[in-house]
């Protein structure tokens, strides 16, 4: 199967199917995970996400190729994660208003890259 | 910090320091009232810029569930802003169905009426067989829309009692020198609370509940050794019902890997602590330790400033017993991706922060409507929310 991701990022091939595109769509997987997926998603993602920026910054927003985009992705899952393993030790919001109560609407930089 | 004892109380002693009835959350009657004295004579806030819709052809609609309008804010080929009744002058059909978007007119999907841009009627499909219409007449029903500071506010009176500018007038501090133009939306979210607007907005107004509600995903942002219970630096109550109130830092708060990082992209939320030069249009200079400020415009809706970023939210009553809670953040524009992924961390962290805080409101609703208990005990702490139930007994008893 061809490259999902940056060849640099190959290590990361594996999470493709996490570069979801939407804050509500990242929610939604960051919910429905296992505690020990988010915790290995973080630890695997963590040590490469200085050469994520990196690697990124070589484009402004409005010009990433899709291959890049979808590393943004990657990058925006893991702030979803980390949340998550670093501050609630639960993959949803332990004593909070359920979910469901919730909508997250698209906004401006999202509906740019979406296109 | 160690606020001398009762120090509100000594500002604002006409507001006492005894319980407050919770006869105002519970009643049906006096929700009535309050559509009636307040909600419709207020400007509301909708919770967006004028940059938002930057160009000629954007527009958003939005319910206004609490005077039952659907209202449709469109950007002109003249460049004005304008709000309208979201409806059609033939025989009523909503016009636009989509929340948001770009377009060169509206069309009604019944038969076939079309609107300008500017909301004028621009053509009749069979014209015809009408009988003498003007067409100059029978432009979409106007709505009163000012702005204040770029933010878009309207008004359902057919002669609002004040102007914007005099209903923010002394709002606060002046917010003139906040650099909101430099800020984008980059989140913005809804919640269906059933719980009154008033005990909703409550868990919002104080910083007594931050070491519970927020062990978790703020465990040493806002509370510290030094000020375990999140007293308030600064809080300023206007005789029109708006509030200021400080909210502070923790100056030991420790970074995680992550928000190192999301510092390291860009800025985050927390990013007030430790700066040298005061952000202009805040608390910043004057507040030891200052974290971000919460502006409330009565009676039900914030412009939330903190050092390079704000959010605004609006506590929406629906019915005596249904509250919309929504809010919207403005980050400074990111340019490269990292600052989007740094973004994300702040976005993240403070929306499910906003899920804290709204973890008791329909469980206190249920205990009030229960009549559990008839009066709620109010610290000094908690001055704000004994304002605000001061303002709107005030108000509806006008
Ligand atoms: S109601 Fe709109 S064209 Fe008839
Ligand atoms: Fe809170």
């Amino acid at each position: 199967m061809a490259n999902r991701l940056p060849e640099e990022f190959s290590d990361l091939e594996g999470y493709a199917d996490w570069a979801e595109p939407t804050e509500a769509a990242r929610m939604a997987r960051r919910i429905g995970a296992t505690m020990a997926e988010l915790t290995d998603y973080y630890s695997t993602v963590l040590p490469r996400m200085e050469a994520i920026a990196a690697y990124l910054d070589q484009w402004d927003l409005p010009d990433l190729p899709d291959t890049a985009k979808r590393l943004l992705y990657i990058g925006m899952m893991y702030m979803e994660v980390a949340v998550a393993v670093e501050l609630f030790k639960d993959p949803d919001v332990p004593e909070s208003s359920p979910v469901e109560k919730l909508t997250v609407l698209t906004e401006h930089g999202e509906r740019a890259l979406l296109g | 910090m160690n606020a001398p004892k009762h120090a509100f109380a000594a500002m604002y002693p006409e507001l006492g320091t005894g319980p407050v009835s919770t006869e105002s959350a519970v009643s049906k009657e006096f929700f009535e009232l309050e559509r009636e004295k307040i909600f419709r004579h207020q400007w509301f806030s909708l919770l967006k810029r004028d940059s938002d819709i930057p160009n000629p052809g954007d527009y958003f609609v939005r319910e206004i569930e609490i005077v039952g309008v659907s209202v449709l804010v469109i950007r002109g080929d003249d460049n004005k802003i304008r709000a309208f009744h979201n409806s059609c002058t033939h025989r009523g059909n909503r016009l636009v169905h989509d929340d948001m978007g770009c377009t060169v007119g509206m069309q009604c999907d019944f038969h076939g009426w079309t609107f300008n841009r500017q909301g004028e009627l621009a053509y009749v499909t069979d014209e015809e067989q009408f009988y003498d219409l003007d067409k100059s007449e029978l432009g979409m029903p106007t709505i009163h829309l000012d702005i204040w500071r770029g933010f878009l506010f309207v008004n359902f009176d057919e002669t609002p009692d004040q102007t914007l500018e005099t209903a923010m007038g002394d709002f606060n501090q002046d917010l003139s020198p906040f650099a909101f133009d430099d800020l984008e939306c980059i989140g913005r979210y809804r919640y269906e609370v059933d719980a009154n607007w008033k005990t909703t907005m409550n868990a919002f107004q104080e910083g007594y509940h931050v070491a519970l509600v927020h062990k978790r995903s703020a465990p040493d942002a806002f509370t510290g050794d030094d000020n375990p219970y999140c007293h308030l630096p600064k809080v300023k109550l206007q005789d029109n019902g708006n509030q200021s109130l400080a909210v502070p830092a923790a100056p030991e708060h420790k970074l995680s890997p992550t928000e190192e990082l999301a510092f390291k992209f860009g800025s985050t939320f927390t990013q007030g602590v430790g700066n040298t030069e005061a952000c202009p249009g805040t608390w910043q200079g004057e507040a030891e330790n200052w974290g971000f400020d919460l502006n409330i415009i009565f009676p039900f809706s914030r412009i939330n400033v903190g050092a390079g970023w704000c959010y605004v939210d609006a506590f929406w009553p629906v019915a005596q017993d249904q509250t919309v809670y929504e809010l919207a953040y403005y980050f400074p524009k990111p340019v490269k991706p990292s600052q989007m992924i740094s973004q994300e961390f702040s976005k993240v962290v403070l929306r499910d922060l906003s899920r804290e805080d709204l973890a008791t409101n329909e469980m206190t609703h249920a205990a009030l409507m229960a009549g559990s208990i008839n009066k709620i005990q109010l610290s000094d702490q908690e001055i704000a929310v004994r304002h605000l139930y001061k303002t709107v007994t005030a108000r509806v008893a006008d």
